[in-house]
């Protein structure tokens, strides 16, 4: 156990140490997608946008409030779309690095942190769009965003370890990348992503209360929309992340070496 | 003093049968080398009890049927792969160029890229911008050096990533057979860098089927079979070589 935590961290330092080669990466990546389009990345903003108008469109309860449930949808999409992306593109990590992988001596954190930096720029976009939403349905710029911040900061936190996790499920079970696919497509609707969650219905008590992504959302949705610090969702949301950094932590340490044989 | 020494090293490895929803296959890995066992209890051995020791100036070729183990020789000595037993000990700093396309994006542009292989090697920015010119100069790119590198035919990518592989004087270079791939003047070129490098009391280790590369390149040649060291031997001067060298 000991010699595993040694080795995942020796390849974590080391990729922390080539920080600029995962920085300068995820930016090609991000311009490579868009070379070439007239609105370039702001197609990530535009993208959103529609998303959450069509939503806000088609599934605005009648007669509730149409600003609140805007800003609801608006952080609810922000948030649900960063973890679909981040989770769909985990499980194909390392098939997708394969010539790096069996061609350089790279720490596999690079990897995993070229994702999350990839990542994290089109949430930038993402949250931009939101904010934007958020001021014009209303809702009033309280100290108590700095706690959707800091949720929002978590799930950050989370992340390198939920991709490391996801990219070994991949590697080693290569069928998990149409399964994770299709969860996460169908995991939208067990959410409370665009759904208010009333807690009389029994499918959707489940749906909340044991879908950890429910809690992922509300560290960044509840201050903003009751100005209350969610204290039970950031317990979850930290307790799931710590899980998942040490599950991490033991693949990493433990199969790294052998990853170069299983691409 | 850089060196390399190898005492019977071994790789095995399992082949895994992955976890899938589809019908079992027979799924090789990414080496060659003898399957051993069966059902799901498949290893591969890809390198058998391979020992030989190299000195500054010295250089390595390679050879040996496909499947016979060089590139994964190459990649053991690279630290790729890690090997099940002997010991590997290297003192120098290590390059390789086993795929010419690693690190270069189709989008970027030849100076682009120059910078970001430059940050996989690992080179610092101050290093890089040194460096810059040198490599255009020798890659002789010329104005293409600002065009983007899917505009690059075979050999120009060959002649950037050679220039940019050997731009810092690596102590120890690892090359896969691709560097016979490029024109004639380029080979030729790429042959009196190496000579350079190896005058540097560097290392040179190349894997290649050309035997007149070998020749003209190496002065060790190591012949590799199903994972397992045939022979090795030293490459005889060619006559005109001996004679450029003697007083």
């Amino acid at each position: 156990m000991i010699s595993a935590l040694n080795n995942a961290l020796d390849d974590i330092f080391g990729a922390m140490r080539l920080r600029r080669v995962w920085i300068a990466l995820a930016h090609e990546d991000i311009g490579d997608q868009h070379r070439r389009t007239t609105l370039g990345p702001l197609w990530l903003l535009v993208n959103y946008l529609a998303f959450v108008g069509t939503f806000v469109f088609v599934f605005q309860p009648a007669g509730k409030d149409a600003a609140g449930y805007s800003a609801y949808v608006a952080i609810g999409l922000m948030v649900w779309f960063y973890l679909m992306e981040v989770i769909s593109l985990s499980v194909s990590l390392f098939k997708r690095e394969e010539s790096f992988i069996e061609g350089t001596t790279l720490p596999l954190f690079v990897y995993v942190m070229r994702l999350t930096v990839q990542s994290a720029i089109r949430a930038g976009y993402a949250i931009a769009g939101c904010i934007v939403i958020l001021l014009l349905s209303g809702s009033e710029l309280t100290m108590a965003w700095l706690w959707s911040l800091v949720g929002l900061l978590l799930i950050l936190l989370a992340t390198p370890a939920l991709i490391t996790v996801f990219a070994f499920t991949g590697a080693f079970f290569p069928d998990s990348e149409f399964i994770v696919g299709n969860l996460m497509r169908v995991g939208m609707f067990f959410t409370p992503v665009f759904w208010v969650y009333n807690g009389k219905d029994a499918i959707q008590r489940y749906a909340y209360q044991w879908n950890p992504f429910a809690y992922f959302l509300d560290v960044a949705r509840i201050p903003i929309l009751s100005g209350q610090f969610p204290g039970n969702a950031f317990a979850v949301t930290g307790t799931v992340a710590l899980v998942m950094w040490a599950t991490a932590l033991l693949l990493l340490g433990r199969y790294r070496r052998q990853i170069v044989f299983l691409i | 003093m850089v060196s390399i020494k190898l005492d019977n090293v071994s790789l095995i490895y399992k082949l895994h049968e992955k976890l899938t929803l589809s019908a079992p296959d027979r799924r090789l890995g990414p080496t060659g080398g003898k399957i051993e066992g069966a059902g799901r209890k498949q290893f591969v051995q890809a390198l058998d009890s391979v020992g030989f020791e190299l000195k500054a100036g010295e250089r390595l070729g390679l050879v040996g049927p496909n499947g016979a183990g060089k590139t994964t020789l190459l990649k053991v000595l690279y630290g790729i792969y890690e090997p099940s037993g002997g010991s590997v000990a290297i003192e120098g700093k290590v390059d390789a160029l086993f795929n010419i396309n690693i690190g270069f994006r189709r989008e970027a542009t030849g100076r682009r890229n120059i910078v970001l292989r430059g940050l996989i090697n690992g080179w610092s920015e101050a290093e890089i911008e040194e460096k810059m010119e040198d490599i255009i100069a020798f890659s002789e790119l010329g104005d293409f050096i600002d065009l983007p590198f899917k505009a690059y035919s075979q050999g120009m990518a060959a002649r950037l990533a050679f220039s940019v592989a050997t731009a810092l004087d690596p102590e120890i270079l690892l090359m896969d057979e691709w560097i016979g791939a490029g024109d004639a003047s380029f080979q030729e070129k790429a042959k009196r860098r190496m000579d350079e490098l190896a005058e540097k009391a560097g290392i040179i280790v190349l894997a290649s089927h050309s035997e007149s590369l070998i020749q003209s390149v190496c002065t060790k040649r190591l012949t590799l079979k199903g994972g397992r060291v045939e022979s090795l031997t030293a490459v005889p001067v060619k006559p005109a070589e001996a004679a450029s060298a003697s007083p």
